[in-house]
């Protein structure tokens, strides 16, 4: 039986597995009971401590780590399986996209050149027309087709050629396009002008001239005289 | 605006391939952990279940969730505490589904988890104590059983639980000073068992 004063102090340092104090030492001495009862609590202790130790340090199986790298490998796939499709799929509408947003110009372009035909055209722009259609196909195309005159043409200048031309096309950014549509939109106003822009002026070429050799006489140089100066002037105009 | 629509698709590979490569080095710095700290993650989760199979599907887990963090975590160094407190809090989660419960219960009475005995009375004792000891373990408070865990684990210092658990030196002293007092409290009834010991 644990004496009541020391009971406290005997579990304590039973659980604390240190060095006894001396009074407690020297009544453990004496004690047998107290003496006893720490010897009880020491295997208490030690038995906990022997389980605990046992259910802690398990062997670890084998097949643990094996199978944590094959989830691993799964989650990995599968995270990469989810992103790859997505990425893909945004790349495909994005490209999609750039190509819906590249034809609409053009399709509106030729929309125009429909309405445009030549059941629409004035005569003097049909005359004109048929004029330059003889000469050179390509300067055929109605008002809202006007083909890119390359010698003023900037990268940043576009035509809408028609919708069978092979003809190079020419990306016009947005803040010129408004200026673009203000033209075409005059050009359609004013049929003469438009009809006169394209009516091909033959190229003059610069013809040679021939001009004849300055014929000068033999100068008779005379001392200076009042009248013989006179008929020398005269002379020199009559030439 | 063309350009820019062009241009996404193209930054997002790029980007793609940088989030692969960090992803893949996440990776090979788990693998080097992995095989320290699985072991850990066991261990921790069969001190609380008691149960083999339990144990290692509740590590597996753990060592899961903790890879699919593993590149948010900013100090690496305390990766381990990190795991413990998963597969703890994996393993308390696991025990207190009743289905696992009666499992783990059938399955512990298998001599194979015992420690080798001598005779068949030590079996018997130990076999009895050791249940007693998983109950007064059971009804632990989780901060002293998670700490008197770690300290029953081979290699693990006082300063090494308290950087683990995050809490201090002295703390850890006490909380396993407490443990094995409560635990003492429990099974001092069972004093004969140990004597047969």
């Amino acid at each position: 039986m644990l004496c009541e004063r020391h009971k406290n102090a005997v579990i304590e340092a039973a659980a604390n597995d240190a060095a006894l104090s001396g009074e407690l030492r020297e009544h453990l001495a004496e004690c047998a009971s107290c003496r006893a009862a720490f010897a009880e609590e020491q295997s208490l202790f030690a038995a906990i401590d022997s389980s605990l130790h046992a259910a802690a340090n398990v062997e670890v199986p084998t097949s643990l780590l094996p199978r944590v790298r094959a989830r691993l490998d799964e989650a990995a796939a599968s995270r990469l399986g989810w992103v790859r499709p997505l990425v893909f799929a945004f790349a495909g509408v994005a490209l999609a996209l750039v190509v819906a947003l590249m034809a609409r110009p053009h399709r509106a372009g030729r929309q125009e050149v429909a309405k445009q035909g030549p059941a629409g055209a004035p005569a003097s722009m049909a005359t004109a027309a048929n004029t330059n259609r003889e000469k050179t196909s390509s300067e055929s195309t109605p008002i809202a087709a006007i083909p890119v005159n390359h010698s003023h043409t900037s990268r940043d200048s576009t035509s809408s050629h028609s919708a069978a031309s092979s003809n190079p096309e020419v990306l016009v950014p947005p803040d010129e396009r408004e200026g673009l549509a203000l033209l075409v939109a005059s050009l359609n106003e004013h049929r003469d002008l438009a009809a006169a822009l394209l009516v091909h002026v033959p190229e003059k070429k610069d013809l040679s001239i021939d001009v004849e050799r300055l014929q000068i006489d033999a100068l008779e140089i005379k001392p200076l005289d009042g009248r013989e100066t006179e008929a020398l002037d005269s002379g020199g105009e009559k030439r | 605006m063309q350009e820019l629509v062009l241009d996404q698709p193209v930054s997002r590979a790029r980007s793609e391939l940088v989030r692969e490569a960090a992803q893949a080095d996440a990776r090979r710095e788990f693998e080097e952990r992995l095989a320290e700290c699985g072991p850990l993650a066991f261990r921790v989760a069969r001190g609380v279940l008691r149960n083999t199979a339990d144990a290692e599907d509740v590590a597996q887990e753990a060592l899961l969730r903790a890879y699919k963090s593993f590149e948010r975590l900013r100090d690496r160094n305390r990766f381990r505490g990190w795991l413990v407190r998963i597969s703890f809090r994996l393993a308390l989660d696991r025990l207190r589904s009743a289905k696992r419960r009666e499992q783990r219960d059938m399955l512990w009475s298998e001599p194979a988890h015992l420690a080798p005995s001598a005779t068949a009375e030590e079996v018997a004792a130990s076999n009895q104590f050791q249940g007693h000891l998983e109950r007064a373990l059971d009804e632990l408070p989780e901060k002293l059983r998670l700490v008197l865990l770690l300290s029953a684990m081979e290699g693990h210092t006082i300063g090494e639980i308290a950087a683990m658990v995050g809490v201090p030196l002295g703390t850890v002293k006490s909380r396993i000073f407490l443990a094995r007092k409560k635990l003492a409290e429990k099974l001092r009834c069972y004093a004969n068992v140990i004597r047969m010991r």
